[in-house]
């Protein structure tokens, strides 16, 4: 099973001048480190914060672009990772040998993948191939 | 650039363990992602399973501590995301507008923090760490 693994963000990694403390990213190498030694890291990116942001909201055919900062600092992304594990419970297991991704008071979320087969039921014969061939493209793409 | 959009679809922080997609809707989708292939802007792509079957770990005093889904307090919740590479912001905004949505969802624009986006003393501690460098080889331009 995958996860996507995600770092919450905090008011200090959503302000314009957060740059990652040389400490802390030497300590989440260790770890990265060890994950993928474990063959579970899949891949891992962390996203810029506030500034940059923006959002495009819909509703029906409607389109609103908003510009950020957003003030629900606790829902948003900093980080995140994709995991290959047998279970929640080895995610779990695993997010909490991470060492604290804030020098504060933080969250990660873990939320299992949707696979190709979690949709089998609902897919055309037509649509679960081409939706096959865009992963193997992807997939083939990174090597 | 690469730059990550997050589908936040409303209502789904409540949504049932097992919800899925409607055939109409991944169909719609598919149509979407393939447009996205084609114009060689799609790096990769997922979607997510409802929070109720997922789980947080909160940092918050010494020992880390589990909750398991769904948030009560979420008021919004990632539904799946796309890696994109684009040459601006602007570019990825366009992008997000042409995604099939016909509720009331937001998808959020975020790009990605690029090893020369760093200072010195975090790229000197990055140097060794060889494994966690961009997966993408063509997504530095």
């Amino acid at each position: 099973m995958r996860f996507l693994v995600i770092v919450k963000a905090t008011k200090e990694s959503e302000s314009n001048n957060a740059m990652p403390d040389p400490k802390l990213m030497e300590e989440m190498g260790k770890f990265n480190d060890e994950l993928n030694a474990n063959g579970i890291l899949l891949a891992a990116d962390g996203l810029h914060p506030s500034s940059k942001r923006a959002r495009v909201h819909f509703s029906g055919k409607n389109r609103t672009v908003i510009d950020g900062p957003f003030a629900e600092t606790k829902e948003l992304v900093a980080g995140f990772w994709i995991w290959q594990c047998k279970s929640l419970e080895e995610a779990i297991e695993w997010v909490k040998r991470c060492p604290n991704p804030m020098n504060e008071e933080s969250d990660i979320e873990i939320r299992p993948i949707f696979e190709l087969e979690d949709f089998i039921a609902t897919m055309t014969p037509e649509t679960r191939a081409n939706e096959e061939k865009l992963r193997a493209e992807l997939e083939s793409k990174k090597k | 650039m690469r730059f990550m959009m997050l589908m936040i679809p409303k209502g789904y922080g409540s949504a049932e363990p097992g919800t899925m997609p409607s055939a109409v809707d991944v169909e719609a989708m598919m149509r979407y992602n393939e447009s996205l292939k084609r114009a060689g802007v799609l790096l990769s792509l997922d979607g997510l399973h409802p929070p109720s079957m997922g789980a947080r770990v909160v940092f918050d005093s010494g020992r880390p501590r589990v909750l398991d889904g769904p948030f009560a307090e979420a008021k919004e919740v990632l539904g799946g995301y796309w890696m994109v590479q684009v040459r601006s912001r602007e570019e990825a905004i366009e992008w997000a507008k042409r995604c099939p949505v016909t509720g009331n969802d937001t998808i959020e624009i975020r790009q990605v923090q690029e090893f020369e986006d760093f200072p010195q003393e975090v790229t000197d501690v990055l140097k060794g760490f060889t494994e966690m460098q961009p997966q993408y080889p063509d997504a530095r331009h």
